[in-house]
């Protein structure tokens, strides 16, 4: 037997080792491997997370939700982590609104993980979020508060992914979507997961709100006026677009195709049509701007029917009015009744450069660079492509080349607007996600298509148009006038004309002293009758009455009201003192009454000045007001006689 | 007074308890304010939801779609022709509304 200070020293030797071999496997996990092992270490007890950032809304202007941004779930049961089955079961069903009897049929066939896609909106799972063996799966998901209202100029989302795929959720994505975030949850040996305030690597970063230039009114307006129209036309689709020509901004774009199943396109930017006689006022400008016809100078109007020689060898085309005219017809009346004949005569002055260069100038043929994807450029062919002899005269009628009712639009824009260019726009403001404005719209000229002075004669052209014995008739309001021009064109459809198929339009700009709004309404192929100033003009004059009677749409009714007034020819009352304000109503409206018996001046004393004004209106007199609050007395006096449509004056007092 | 060997075992010992403690104890705060934050995430969500869902209803209700059939039907209104509305001018400056 060895002596213990050896049996000591071997002990202390094993001791020795051991220590040596932990202090090297220590010096190898904790430096050698030391990195992979706390990788591993944090891989297991950490789980790095992507935070989904919500995507920006899109606004009517006037903050109405158009698209809007949710938290939706999935929900996953693992029915075997359930305390109580019955009572999970009844709480699914209940919150969720699921079928019961499916639901059932899932618990029976004892699946170990339920998986019910949804998607469910946070309400729907709040009172599932303490439930163990309850898993939520949240997810952003798009939301359209109003449906179907101005849905193909919004889009929508792709179906696998949060991002545009049509309409201008996908022209305006890289503003609307946001940055993800990241951040490393904890999680134990069950593998639950801890959130942590200091684990956040980045925040996520919201997507910008746009605010659009649409009137989610005045887009129903339009939307109802169409459906309206095709259903009583019973006719195969149509457009209508609201402008505003002294900024460019879109207010409503209605599309519809009838008896398509597929989803509505925005056809108001994507398909062009030949828009007849509404283009007879570019040929005319073109005439104007080259002093290629004065206001006396008239062409005979051919009695309705005219052979046209398009070839030198006495090859001719029959051109006719639908509107007949016997005498001669002046520029002004050759669009006031539409005659085909007179403007082809008339342009037979014009070389194809100077109508080609017009029509471009007015934007045709090219995009109008709105935000919308897939804009169409419309229809125009270079005048080396022209039939020498008779493309000038049928591009005149508004045959021959291809326009999109926006294009349309903002042509139209530009007449209003004293001859000069806007680009339309369907942005009007983006801001931030803490609400700074980054962005707002400015009207942007495009350019100056023709003076000031020609604006203002094609206006008169329009006047004529739907004044007295004008194509546009129909369209006119009784209080209110509005400038514009009839269409009907027989549709153009795979490269050739059917026959007996035609598109009604008009184009309108309302009021007609400094225009507030362009509205373009086009009718599809209608049945019965088919001419724009049967069918699409009194469209236009409907809406027209909707958007003044709703105190939502975005008129400038003080203008319009100043506009009107500047238009009558009566007598104002005189200016108001200063502090006092002055209202001057000229109601109900009775052309032929200029000429009528006196009448007695109702008692109004004491009334407030809203009954008063209602009291005369009622009387058929024009009301003038001085002060508020309540009457003090009339001018004339009551029981006084005056001639009905005449002007009385209310004095009234506010500390009455 | 010299401190001696194990009044310094003592006194590290203390110090690392109170640091555990204090390690804890700010973990612990983390975890629970991470618990509120999501719970208020979660109301605002169903908030949102819930708001989403009435704008919704109020934009239906109020609809020209289903207002102007109502009230043609129980109240026998009519859209009005534009002869059948006043608009009022008031100059600037007068003290009334817009």
């Amino acid at each position: 037997m060895a002596k213990p200070t050896a049996r000591i020293a071997a002990v202390q030797f094993g001791f020795a080792l051991g220590v040596v071999v932990i202090l090297g496997r220590a010096v190898q996990v904790q430096i050698v491997e030391g990195s992979d092992w706390a990788k591993e270490a944090a891989r297991k007890r950490t789980e790095r997370v992507v935070l989904p950032a919500r995507r920006g809304a899109l606004y009517d202007r006037n903050g109405v939700p158009l698209a809007v941004t949710q938290e939706f779930y999935h929900v996953g049961i693992a029915p075997n982590e359930l305390e109580d089955l019955a009572t999970g079961f009844r709480l699914l069903v209940r919150s969720l609104g699921v079928p019961a009897a499916s639901l059932d049929r899932e618990f029976r066939a004892h699946k170990p993980w339920i998986y019910l896609h949804g998607p469910f909106n946070a309400t729907q799972v709040q009172t599932l979020r303490s439930v163990v063996g309850i898993h939520l799966e949240g997810d952003f998901q798009r939301f359209y508060p109003s449906r179907d209202l101005a849905r193909p100029i919004i889009g929508g989302l792709s179906p696998d992914r949060p991002s545009g795929a049509a309409g201008l959720e996908l022209s305006l994505d890289s503003l609307l979507t946001g940055q993800p975030g990241a951040a490393v949850l904890l999680k134990d040996r069950a593998g639950r997961r801890y959130e942590s305030p200091a684990r956040m690597l980045r925040e996520p970063v919201a997507g910008n709100d746009v605010t659009l230039t649409l009137d989610a009114e005045l887009q129903e307006i339009a939307e109802r006026g169409l459906a309206e129209a095709l259903t009583a036309m019973n006719a195969a689709g149509g457009d209508v677009v609201f402008l505003d020509p002294l900024t460019g901004e879109l207010l409503a774009l209605a599309s519809r195709q009838a008896g398509s199943d597929d989803p509505q396109r925005a056809s108001t930017f994507t398909d062009p049509f030949e828009p007849g006689s509404t283009a007879k006022l570019f040929t005319a400008a073109a005439l104007l701007t080259h002093n290629l016809v004065d206001s006396t100078e008239a062409v005979f109007a051919e009695h309705g029917q005219w052979q046209m020689p398009v070839a030198r060898n006495g090859r001719s085309r029959t051109i006719t009015d639908s509107h007949r005219s016997d005498g001669n017809l002046t520029l002004a009346q050759a669009i006031q009744v539409s005659s085909n004949i007179a403007m082809a005569k008339f342009a037979s002055r014009l070389q194809p450069e100077q109508q080609y260069e017009m029509l471009r100038d007015f934007g045709f043929g090219t995009p109008t660079g709105a935000e919308f994807p897939s804009e169409s450029r419309g229809r125009l062919a270079r005048p080396d492509r022209w039939q020498p002899m008779y493309t000038r005269a049928s591009l005149a009628m508004g045959y021959e080349f291809g326009v999109t009712p926006v294009q349309l639009a903002a042509a139209y824009g530009a007449i209003a607007n004293d001859g000069v260019l806007l680009a339309p726009t369907l942005v009007r403001e983006v801001r931030d996600p803490s609400g700074a404005l980054l962005y707002r719209h400015v009207p942007e000229p495009v350019r100056r298509v023709v003076s000031s002075e020609i604006a203002g004669r094609l206006k008169s052209f329009l006047r004529g148009a739907v004044g007295e014995g004008g194509t546009g008739e129909k369209a006119q309001l009784v209080n209110y006038t509005l400038l514009g021009k009839t269409g009907t064109a027989v549709r153009f459809e795979d490269g050739h004309y059917v026959r007996g198929e035609y598109t009604a339009s008009f184009a309108a700009l309302f009021p007609a002293d400094h225009p507030q709004l362009v509205v373009i309404v086009k009718i599809d192929n209608p049945k019965g009758s088919y001419y724009g100033g049967l069918t699409a003009a009194p469209v236009t004059r409907s809406m027209l009455e909707q958007a003044l009677a709703s105190q939502r749409v975005a008129i400038d009714r003080a203008r319009l009201a100043a506009t009107d007034s500047a238009a009558s020819t009566e007598p104002r009352p005189e200016p108001a003192p200063p502090g006092q304000a002055v209202v001057a109503v000229r109601w109900p409206y009775h052309p032929s009454d200029s000429v009528t018996s006196p009448r007695p001046i109702p008692d109004v004393t004491g009334r407030s000045v809203r009954e008063a004004a209602l009291a005369l209106h009622r009387r058929g007199f024009q009301v003038g007001l001085r002060g508020l609050g309540r009457v003090v007395r009339t001018e004339p006096a009551a029981g006084e006689s005056a001639a009905r449509g005449s002007s009385v004056i209310v004095w009234a007092d506010e500390s009455r | 007074m010299r401190l001696k060997g194990r009044h310094w075992l003592t006194l590290w010992l203390v110090v690392f308890l109170v640091v555990l403690l204090a390690i804890t104890t700010r973990q612990t705060a983390g975890f629970r304010t991470a618990r509120h934050l999501r719970e208020l995430r979660e109301e605002r969500a169903a908030l949102e939801a819930r708001r989403g869902e009435l704008e919704r209803r109020i934009r239906l209700a109020s609809s020209r779609q289903v207002l102007v059939p109502l009230a043609e039907r129980a109240l026998g209104l009519h859209q009005p022709t534009d002869s059948e509305f006043v608009l009022f001018v008031v100059p600037a400056g007068a003290g009334g509304k817009p």
